[in-house]
């Protein structure tokens, strides 16, 4: 019994430091996984500066920021989530960007037989998945949508909601939904995937990315740094390269 | 073979869980032997709210916690502005998580096990001179010993496999608070399935470690009893 | 010594009125396997502890219920054989014979040398309890509260289980106790005849309900179905 009292006492002071403070944390929409990826591994091999990313759905996020999670900056879906942190005054004033916007499209399976060749005929899926339509920015997104087309009350009972909107692009590539809503840059990272509409940006919803640092950062002129970076040439580049729309050539 | 990043995420879990395990220790025997041993009033009502944790949804425990200990529940309030001192969200929110989710594991299997060991045993103990702490750590605990052994084993493997309250007071922030079983649910939401099962396979070992490895610390052959 | 003890409680299934004091040496309490015997014990040594009870050994009051009184066990200074000896299966023998004494130096004639020389168990001090035969053991349980110094014994059938052999062998040493360490015991048996060998005084329990003898003969004498059973007249 002593070794086992013994064991567990090494196994905690195993614990060489838990957190890096060296560190820049940031909280990103899910559907950045991917060109975050990237883009933060080129600010490393640039600056030294190292980006440790949180993704999930923005709506997941902005709950942990407002419970006080240490993010430094916080990349949103939609503009409503960064609004909510504003009015709980937890951004840093003066450090709010709108920096991308994207497209929203339709996705089947390679193999699958559905054809749409206009709106109306998305009515016609069996199952379609969805980021949470009530509180994740992609589901918000196309559930507006959706009711712009006044389809919305038919296909609400086939909805597959799903904590994410790479969880939905998931759901279709498993096969556990017809069809499904994502942004065209989710659409690119999946290779069984097709796209069966694209939302034409004059129908679609507006789709706005903000990013800001928040108040409660340790480290502002880091995330400034990084901020920066962001609208360096060389992310723009990698934006685009995903299929990312920047202000200025959309809308 | 493993990638830092799982390396991080292991170790994240193993040693929060044996904190947690460390920390339930004490209260968890104390409370064990007195449910055992004792009758007195209220008794029933203290196990019962021992036994919530395991009835109740995890998650709905794990609300509970938030609200207490969220920047702004009763004791994270008083802790944050007063001390500049976070739970919620952190790696303490974690610990906690997991202690009050594994403590009625603990509680109950020590109980049995003491239950098992001969009341007389002690009385005659105490007819000795024996103070009651004496009884306990002479007599008690060394003829519990398995049982005892056993259900911190079994709240450590709890402990390690704990998902729906952490991840209500705890959330799954990468190198804080991602646990094992909140990382493999994590990837799997993001979709990224090879890596989920990476991680899966790594949570089979630790647990078949931790399973074996507990087997071996207390020998077969030393019953319990008189 | 003076043992004063007087019981009036009832248990689910069982009541036990005792009103009995004693005076010297070795006391018997004898009657049948169930007729509250060891209940009795566990009231003087305090394990047990009904609504009404009194005890006063030597003049200390150990249980008053009516004056709210109550010496913790673990203070009466009250040594207890228990029908099934309670040795701690996980210590040795030694462990078991120092627990209620941390030396084993208590002084003639409570040293440990002394004590496991006159019941022939010195050469066993080093064994594990699991590995002696029945007479061993219950040397080594008497030991045991020997060397805690008790002011007062109670032995539960201390030769209940062993065949007639052991019990010859064993008596000696429990004369020895009586004789040389004096100190007052109450004697639990069913056996009349050791009640006979032992003890000076007997106090009988039949169903719950206790009443003195002066000498021990007076058992025979005794109109109990206890006696009558003994005498091989039921």
């Amino acid at each position: 019994m002593k070794r086992y009292g013994l064991g567990l006492i090494f196994m905690c002071l195993v614990a060489v430091p838990l957190t890096n403070a060296a560190e820049l944390t940031v909280f990103a929409a899910a559907s950045l996984m991917d060109v975050l990826h990237e883009i933060g591994a080129r600010w490393e091999q640039a600056s030294g500066n190292k980006a440790v990313f949180n993704f999930a759905s923005s709506s997941t996020l902005e709950r942990q920021v407002s419970a006080g999670a240490p993010a430094d900056v916080f990349l949103s879906a939609d503009e409503a989530k960064m609004d909510q942190l504003a009015k709980q005054d937890l951004i840093l004033p003066g450090t709010r960007e709108t920096i991308l916007s994207n497209t929203l499209v339709v996705v089947v399976r390679k193999k699958s037989l559905l054809s749409l060749t206009k709106a109306a005929d998305i009515a016609q899926v069996s199952s379609l998945a969805l980021a949470e339509p009530e509180t994740v920015p992609a589901g918000i997104y196309a559930r507006e949508y959706l009711e712009k087309i006044g389809f919305w009350d038919a296909l609400k009972s086939k909805v597959i909601p799903t904590e994410n909107v790479r969880a939905a692009l998931a759901a279709v590539e498993a096969g556990n939904a017809d069809a499904g809503i994502v942004y065209k840059t989710d659409e690119e990272t999946s290779k069984d995937l097709k796209i069966a509409w694209e939302v034409p940006a004059s129908e679609g919803p507006k789709i706005s990315y903000a990013v800001a640092i928040m108040r409660a950062t340790s480290q502002p002129e880091l995330a400034r740094k990084f901020l920066a970076w962001l609208s360096s040439p060389g992310a723009k580049e990698s934006f685009r390269k995903y299929g990312f729309l920047l202000p200025g050539g959309h809308d | 073979m493993i990638r830092p990043d799982e390396w991080q995420v292991l170790r994240l879990t193993v040693v929060l869980a044996a904190l947690s395990n460390l920390l339930i220790l004490a209260p968890g025997l104390a409370l064990a032997w007195v449910l055992a041993r004792g009758d007195w009033r209220g008794k029933s009502v203290v196990e019962t709210i021992v036994t919530l944790p395991l009835a109740m949804p995890p998650v709905a425990t794990g609300l509970i916690l938030l609200k207490l200990l969220g920047r702004r529940g009763m004791i994270g309030k008083f802790l944050h502005e007063i001390v500049h001192f976070d739970i919620a969200f952190t790696w303490r929110a974690v610990v906690i998580a997991m202690a009050v989710m594994s403590f009625p594991l603990l509680v109950r299997t020590c109980r049995t096990a003491f239950a098992q060991v001969d009341p007389r045993l002690e009385q005659i103990a105490r007819t000795l001179g024996a103070s009651d702490p004496r009884v306990f750590f002479t007599i008690t605990l060394p003829l519990a010993r398995r049982g005892v052994v056993a259900g911190s084993l079994l709240a450590f493997a709890r402990a390690l496999g704990e998902f729906g309250a952490t991840i209500m007071v705890a959330g799954n922030i990468p190198g804080r608070t991602s646990t094992l079983p909140l990382a493999i649910y994590h990837l799997v939401q993001l979709g990224q399935d090879a890596q989920a099962y990476r991680m899966m396979l790594i949570s089979i070992l630790i647990t078949f470690a931790a399973v074996w490895f507990g087997e071996k610390l207390v020998p077969r052959g030393k019953e319990a009893g008189p | 010594m003076s043992l004063v003890v007087k019981v009036d409680a009832a248990w689910p299934g069982f009541r036990l009125r005792i009103d009995f004091a004693a005076e010297h040496g070795m006391t018997g309490v004898f009657g049948r396997s169930g007729a509250g015997k060891t209940s009795l014990l566990d009231v003087v040594a305090g394990i047990r502890k009904p609504l009404q009870a009194f005890v006063k050994l030597n003049g200390y009051v150990l249980t008053d219920t009516a004056g709210g009184i109550f010496v913790p066990v673990r203070r009466r200074r009250i040594g207890y054989v228990s029908q099934n000896l309670s040795l701690f299966p996980h210590l040795s023998v030694r462990r078991n014979l120092l627990y209620g004494s941390s030396d084993g130096e208590g002084g003639e004639p409570f040293s440990l040398a002394h004590v496991t020389k006159l019941l022939e168990i010195a050469p066993l001090i080093e064994r594990e309890i699991t590995h002696l035969s029945g007479g061993e053991l219950q040397r080594v349980a008497l030991a045991r509260v020997l060397l805690s110094r008790p002011r007062l014994l109670l032995l539960d059938e201390p030769l209940a289980n062993l065949d007639a052999g052991l019990k010859a062998k064993i008596i000696p040493f429990l004369r020895g106790i009586r004789d040389e360490f004096g100190i007052p015991t109450l004697y639990v048996s069913h056996d009349p005849m050791e009640m006979v060998a032992l003890c000076q005084n007997v106090l009988v329990i039949e169903r719950g309900e206790g009443w003195q003898l002066r000498t021990p003969e007076e058992m025979f004498e005794q109109r109990t179905e206890t006696v009558y059973r003994l005498r091989g007249d039921l």
